[in-house]
């Protein structure tokens, strides 16, 4: 998820104008695999979880567990160029090479570790290595690899694992009414046992103040990640896709300190409106373009995002399924379980009354066209992967939407997330310059339909 | 009628090359066509509502072009057939589509039926739980009843319990002769060859259920009185992986020298192997299919609440189905099939073999696009398999 853990360095003019609030998130993260690292030395329980939004966090972290998150580490791996070897690891040992990277990663990284070096972290992992776990978090959101990725697992890891649920549904059926009501009494049930399992495993009881506690935090989190991100709607926008997805996994799954995260973006958040209200931009180049970019990024070859900043593109907004929404409000729900409940069921449902009034049966498209209007998008940068199924399906729905609801048009560029071989930054440069052209007509487009950007 | 004209195996034939026939003759006498996609929409509820369940497929021979427009190269490419065939107005003879969330590129169909293909007047996606944990049964139970309630709209009559029973008892009718029909494949050789036993298989599920039911009927006597047997072969193989409608596999297999005598796919034995247990209410169907059905896209472990996982007990719980097929049918090898970019079937790839490795049983695992031209690379590999196993 984040582009490098490293320590920030000087700041230099450079094309995109980091915010400086941005480092301390960004590092915040690396305190996960330390602290993990520590604790399985200590024989203290390890968990490697996969994103579940917020149902599994909450309480691995009021029952004191150090966590750490494959997705995540993979993008490390991507980013620090030392994948391949672990996608190799992952082939040889029989796994199909079609599936996601992120998955292969994490599987050739357990075969280096559990197979061929003894149980202990391969040398060439970066960032010192995850740590064996104890205890494997599955999920059941977004995509199937959540959980059996996890599963397949049980090849190398005696570590128990628990699949977290999350109804997945379109329009029509998900916002029936009444539903809301039975989902959440489905998820609460499925999350009280997952509690009871992790008081079995750990032989201490639940800490119900810290968790209520810790869910509040994590609202106030939400919240101003949510402020933060508005204020992206001026323009010149005032935050770079590229400082979003380094400052994300303290929201996305609360990396690090809570405490000390929603400080970090408390500070986001002034330091963003400070840019507003002196019309500082995200680029050191006019904004010539508002660009959305859907939806995971090539990990491997964010400097790309650079050579467009030069050329006056800012990406102003991405990655629906790593933001979080705004959190509903839970003021009245007094059950910590129950509001873990809803906090999480709201991620997936929170635009199905949208899309339904919009007509629009994929929830995935009526996000992007909310997106596209609110951040009054020029263009939308389409990033399908060979390996994430997930994140791909839909993008054709979603451009041909966006064209003939609001026209705004679409780049689209394969990559991957993993597989650098698969994404060509020089080839895709010169689309970039020929979609100007693109862009322009239908700002014109819009203009003379009536609508305002 | 021209259904009657024909009998049997060749029946079963000519519904395999025509599948929409017969329900297109139906819907001209008035019936309700309904379109189903994978093993997980409860096709009780739909016969007992007097409507007709249809599985849909795609078309290994068909080129996917339409498709393209809507739906990316790198999902799933039996989706992606399924899009394509709806864009071309192939499936213009239901009146209503039924998907189920069973993987999340399966669930997108119906997404994409309602707002590209948009031709059928009633659609339904059945929200699939992830395991097998007792607070899932209950919730897709009420998933259940809000796709009976949908669908009684489409039936213009309510579910009734007797109505119920009734569909149940036909469909575990159907189960049992289904059963009957793997078993002519357990001598040696078989009395039944496999692509003869997958134009059966394609045909119970382009057909009503009592209408399937007699063919099933008529085919094990036919089978079991003919002279004209499959011949002998060198090894016998049991099948694997997710929906596989055509018999261009089988050919192949079965022109190695190998008989395919059972196997663990979607459009064979999976839905097969449990019948719906009394009493028949919604709870049982819910039961049924999350926990009876024994398919990779459910999370499912040796125990719930284990605290240390042992892996081979873990394997043990999740294949020993398979074991039993093994044994049951004298199987010497394992052809693993999977689709490209299936996700729930892939990671199953190794932790399979391993527990087969275990039985002594070797395997093979291939790969291909959903489409007859992929099948030759594949003839070479399976060849050489069939060679390692005489
Ligand atoms: S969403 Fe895509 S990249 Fe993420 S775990 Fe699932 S398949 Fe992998
Ligand atoms: S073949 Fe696999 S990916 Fe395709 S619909 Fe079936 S389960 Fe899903």
């Amino acid at each position: 998820m984040s582009d490098s853990v490293a320590p920030a360095k000087t700041e230099q003019k450079r094309a995109i104008n980091r915010l400086k609030s941005m480092y301390p998130l960004r590092n915040l993260v690396a305190q996960d695999y330390i602290n993990t690292l520590q604790a399985s030395n200590e024989g203290k329980p390890t968990v490697w979880a996969m994103l579940n939004y917020w149902e599994g966090d909450l309480p691995l972290k009021a029952m004191g567990l150090n966590i750490v998150y494959p997705e995540n580490y993979s993008t490390l791996m991507a980013s620090s160029g030392t994948a391949e070897p672990f996608l190799d690891a992952s082939d040889s040992d029989g796994f199909p090479t079609h599936m996601c990277g992120y998955g292969r990663s994490t599987i050739g990284y357990s075969f280096r570790m559990m197979k061929q070096n003894d149980g202990k972290i391969p040398p060439e992992a970066p960032m010192g290595g995850m740590a064996k776990p104890t205890l494997l978090l599955g999920s059941g959101i977004i995509c199937d690899a959540r959980f059996k990725w996890f599963q397949a697992l049980s090849r190398y890891f005696d570590a128990p694992e628990w699949c977290l649920e999350m109804p997945m549904m379109g329009t029509f059926e998900g916002t029936e009414p009444d539903l809301e009501e039975y989902q959440v009494k489905f998820l609460v049930r499925e999350l009280r046992d997952f509690i009871a399992f992790l008081e079995k495993l750990l032989g201490k009881k639940m800490d119900w103040a810290k968790l209520e506690e810790l869910i509040e935090v994590g609202i106030k989190i939400h919240e101003t990640c949510w402020q933060i991100h508005e204020l992206r709607k001026v323009s010149p926008c005032p935050m770079h896709s590229t400082d979003f997805w380094s400052s994300m996994p303290p929201a996305l799954f609360f990396a690090g300190d809570m405490y000390e995260a929603l400080k970090c973006y408390q500070d986001m958040l002034t330091e963003v409106q400070e840019r507003v209200k002196n019309k500082v931009a995200a680029i050191n180049y006019p904004e010539k373009y508002r660009i959305v970019f859907a939806e995971l990024p090539p990990w491997h070859s964010l400097k790309f995002f650079d050579n467009l900043a030069e050329m006056g593109w800012n990406f102003v907004y991405e990655s629906y399924g790593y933001h979080n929404p705004r959190p509903p409000d839970l003021s009245k729900v007094s059950d910590p379980v129950e509001k873990l409940a809803r906090l999480s069921r709201n991620f997936v449902f929170n635009v199905h009354p949208y899309a339904k009034a919009d007509g629009i049966e994929n929830p995935i498209v009526e996000t992007y066209l909310r997106i596209a209007k609110g951040w009054k998008a020029d263009g939308l940068f389409l990033h399908p992967l060979i390996s994430c199924r997930a994140a791909s399906a839909g993008l054709r729905s979603v451009q041909d939407q966006l064209q003939k609801r609001l026209d705004v048009p679409t780049l689209w560029v394969e990559g991957d997330i993993i597989d650098k071989r698969v994404f060509n930054p020089q080839e895709t440069l010169a689309r970039a310059e020929a979609f100007e052209q693109t862009m322009e007509h239908y700002r014109k487009v819009r203009k003379s339909r009536g609508l305002d950007w | 009628m021209a259904i009657a004209t024909n009998k049997g195996l060749s029946l079963a034939r000519e519904i395999y090359a025509d599948r929409s026939k017969r329900v297109r003759e139906l819907r001209r006498d008035g019936k309700k066509i309904v379109g189903y996609i994978c093993l997980y929409p409860p096709v009780e509820i739909i016969t007992a509502l007097g409507l007709v369940p249809f599985r849909i497929f795609g078309d290994m021979s068909e080129p996917i072009t339409a498709a393209d427009r809507v739906s990316t190269t790198m999902v799933c490419p039996f989706v992606r057939s399924i899009l394509d065939l709806g864009l071309k107005g192939k499936f213009d003879f239901l009146d209503g589509v039924v998907g189920a969330h069973t993987c999340d590129i399966g669930a997108g169909i119906i997404l994409q039926w309602r707002d590209a293909i948009k031709d059928a007047p009633f659609t339904h996606l059945l929200d699939v739980p992830h395991t097998d944990h007792a607070p899932a049964v209950d919730y897709f139970e009420g998933q259940i009843n809000s796709f009976k309630r949908h669908i009684e709209e489409l039936a213009g009559e309510k579910l009734t319990d007797d109505k119920l029973k009734k569909a149940c008892e036909m469909h575990n009718e159907q189960r049992k002769l289904v059963r009957q029909l793997y078993d002519l494949r357990k001598p040696d050789p078989p009395l039944l060859s496999s692509a003869e036993n997958l134009e059966v298989m394609v045909a119970l599920s382009s057909l009503p259920v009592e209408e399937g039911n007699s063919l099933l009927e008529d085919i094990i006597q036919e089978v079991t009185e003919r002279k004209v047997k499959p011949s002998p072969k060198k090894v016998r193989l049991l099948v694997w992986g997710p929906v596989f409608d055509n018999t261009a596999l089988y050919d192949l297999i079965e022109s190695a020298d190998a008989h395919v005598v059972v196997d663990d796919t979607c459009v064979g034995t999976r839905a097969f192997w449990a019948d719906v247990k009394p009493p028949y209410n919604l709870h049982a169907l819910a039961q049924h299919y999350l926990v009876d059905i024994k398919c990779p896209r459910t999370y499912r472990q040796a125990e719930p609440f284990e605290t240390r996982r042992d892996y081979d007990k873990d394997l043990d719980s999740r294949f020993n189905y398979i074991k039993k097929a093994i044994v049951d049918w004298g199987v010497n090898g394992v052809v693993l099939q999977s689709v490209k970019y299936c996700d729930t079937h892939g990671y199953e790839v190794p932790n399979l073999r391993h527990y087969l490795d275990t039985l002594g049983i070797p395997s093979i695992y291939i790969e291909h696009d959903y489409s007859e031209r992929s099948m030759a690379p594949i003839k070479t590999r399976v060849e050489a398999f069939v060679e390692t196993l005489g």
